[in-house]
């Protein structure tokens, strides 16, 4: 079969010049914002680094010492409810991705794919129908404005993608592996423990980094859930944003120390974001 | 894997137990909850206020509640216009990657960052550094190429465009990604071949592979519209709703009422609406995809 030459076509190659600077511009402005003073910022933007201005850190100083105990407060804080978050949800999606992959529901009166669509269809819910009874729940629980109990919250909205991400994990464990392990006397849930979390446990990770990046940024349930003791990260940047709005020296530190963390998570997980946010209805 | 014949075995309902519990707990009963405070007068504000049964009340507010008239509107503006935006950029940038194997991989990564970024961080960097009116780079652009300077963020119009802007930014790179997901998985031959039959390859794509990667596109669309109908975060930072409610969001208005004035009851009412439209959106494009797809096959 003879080859259709093909050309790559003018217009894709101006889009992805074009899309490439929109996207990257930002990013660069950030970062050099980071690096810069106020004679830096105003009254006429700089561009480059040892060109047009000298990188300083003061910025970073700022953020490291006069806002030292709210920056570390916000970290820890997010770290908190993101790892519960995502350790619930990846707990609870794990083993429901297992029993979706493996067993058959239809005996109890429940076909897979509609219990696959009960989870995925949490996904479809906004946040703020269910926020207020939250706030109601937790104040007479006790636990408003508590990091770990924020993270309880962000189980909900993971374990969507937890479910099918460990679901297609699990998938990929060839059944004969199993069999074996169940004609060797193993039980079910040895099987499990033994033979297929091992082999589908890279899936996992994936999927509690995926749900580590999602509740790190996440912004209506922190701001609503919790006050100053257990602001996150997302609130106090958005805080910042008004008080410090024309510090941009010292919003872009603190944007850059929020993000980095994510992108190091996020180009681990990568494939697997769209997947998780798609939630299976597509083979990403 | 399970054979039948066996006995039954409460082992697998032990798997989804966790799950469901879960889901039961911390969605069907909060869900049912705002419902239930939707007919109720709560004081968030005052413990000692009695919590008195409202009736219809809230629901009967709605119709007369002209702000709420407005927010909706702009919700609903946000979704009509911004998703078949990034719909198309995504689109074309999809299909741009899916033939420039080269590039492909580093591409793809690179644009894919702003997915990873808090929304609240992006609004920040794109929309209040770069859209600044007075010492912003985007304006500083604009006037270099000799072209008038845009009221970014204090024109009601402008305030609006650029939310949009910096939602697109950062939400293309899904649409981008599930349509190359789509693209790589139908084969690049039967476009081919349709060119050999068709005038141009411009018409070859829409004849041929856009109707084969509906399916694809749906899904992209469909989560994005619901996603797009909760948008809070990036207005917050950008500009708090304002000038005036210009920008302000269903979620955002919500979040005031409940948190603000303490109106738990019309707060849960006015984000029962929420759910009700999500609902109503999700089904509509459902039902349109299926007609279209009827339609095309």
């Amino acid at each position: 079969m003879t080859r259709i030459r093909r050309k790559i076509p003018v217009w894709s190659i101006t889009l992805q010049v074009v899309w490439f600077i929109i996207v990257v511009f930002p990013l660069y402005w950030m970062t050099i914002t980071a690096f810069k003073e106020r004679a830096d910022v105003f009254p006429l933007p700089t561009f480059l680094p040892w060109v047009d201005f000298e990188p300083t850190l003061s910025a970073f100083r700022t953020v490291f010492g006069q806002y030292r105990s709210q920056l570390f407060n916000a970290l820890a804080n997010s770290a908190i409810a993101s790892l519960v978050g995502a350790f619930v949800a990846t707990f609870a999606g794990a083993l429901a991705g297992y029993g979706l992959a493996r067993f058959d529901y239809r005996q109890f009166g429940w076909k897979n794919d509609n219990m696959a669509f009960f989870f995925i269809s949490q996904r479809m819910m906004p946040p703020v129908a269910v926020v207020f009874p939250f706030l109601l729940m937790y104040r007479y629980a006790g636990v408003l404005d508590r990091a770990w109990s924020l993270g309880i919250a962000y189980a909900l909205f993971n374990l969507p993608l937890a479910i099918w991400i460990t679901r297609d994990a699990f998938r990929a464990v060839p059944a004969e592996v199993e069999e074996s392990g169940l004609v060797d006397g193993c039980t079910r849930l040895g099987v499990f423990y033994k033979i297929s979390l091992p082999i589908a446990f890279p899936g996992l990770v994936t999927a509690f980094f995926v749900s580590i990046i999602f509740a790190w940024n996440e912004f209506l349930f922190a701001l609503i859930l919790t006050f100053r003791r257990s602001q996150t990260l997302p609130v106090l940047i958005s805080g910042q944003a008004n008080e410090l709005g024309a510090y941009w020296w010292i919003m872009s530190a603190l944007g850059l120390i929020g993000i980095i963390p994510m992108v190091v998570l996020g180009l681990y997980a990568q494939k697997w974001l769209v997947r998780g946010l798609s939630a299976g209805s597509v083979k990403g | 894997m399970d054979r039948q014949g066996k006995k039954r075995s409460l082992v697998p309902v032990l798997f989804v137990a966790p799950a469901l519990l879960l889901v039961i707990v911390l969605t069907v009963i909060p869900l049912l909850s705002s419902l239930a405070l939707s007919f109720l007068n709560w004081d968030f504000g005052n413990r000692m206020a009695p919590v008195r049964w409202a009736g219809l009340s809230h629901w009967a507010r709605l119709f007369s509640d002209t702000h709420f008239h407005y927010v909706m509107l702009t919700t609903l503006l946000y979704f009509v216009v911004g998703i078949p935006i990034q719909f198309f950029i995504g689109l074309g940038l999809a299909r741009s990657i899916d033939r420039a194997r080269r590039q492909q991989n580093w591409l793809r990564i690179i644009f894919l960052i702003p997915m990873m970024l808090s929304p609240v961080v992006v609004a920040f960097v794109v929309g209040r550094v770069m859209f600044n009116e007075a010492v912003g780079p985007v304006n500083a652009v604009l006037m270099a190429g000799g072209l008038p300077t845009v009221p970014w963020l204090t024109n009601s119009i402008g305030a609006f465009v650029t939310v949009l802007i910096v939602d697109t930014w950062q939400w293309v790179p899904f649409f981008m990604l599930v349509l190359l997901a789509g693209l790589s998985a139908l084969s690049n031959e039967v476009e081919d071949a349709a060119r050999l039959d068709t005038t141009s390859d411009i018409q070859a794509f829409w004849r041929v592979t856009f109707p084969m990667l509906l399916p694809w596109s749906v899904t992209a669309i469909l989560i994005r519209s619901i996603e797009m109908l909760k948008i809070a975060d990036v207005i917050v930072v950008l500009t708090n709703g304002g000038p005036g409610i210009a920008t302000e969001s269903l979620t955002l208005y919500a979040y005031r009422v409940g948190v603000v004035n303490f109106d738990l009851g019309y707060a849960a009412t006015l984000a029962f609406s929420l759910a009700i439209v999500a609902t109503v959106v999700a089904t509509v494009i459902l039902a349109a995809t299926r007609r279209l797809v009827e339609r095309l096959t």
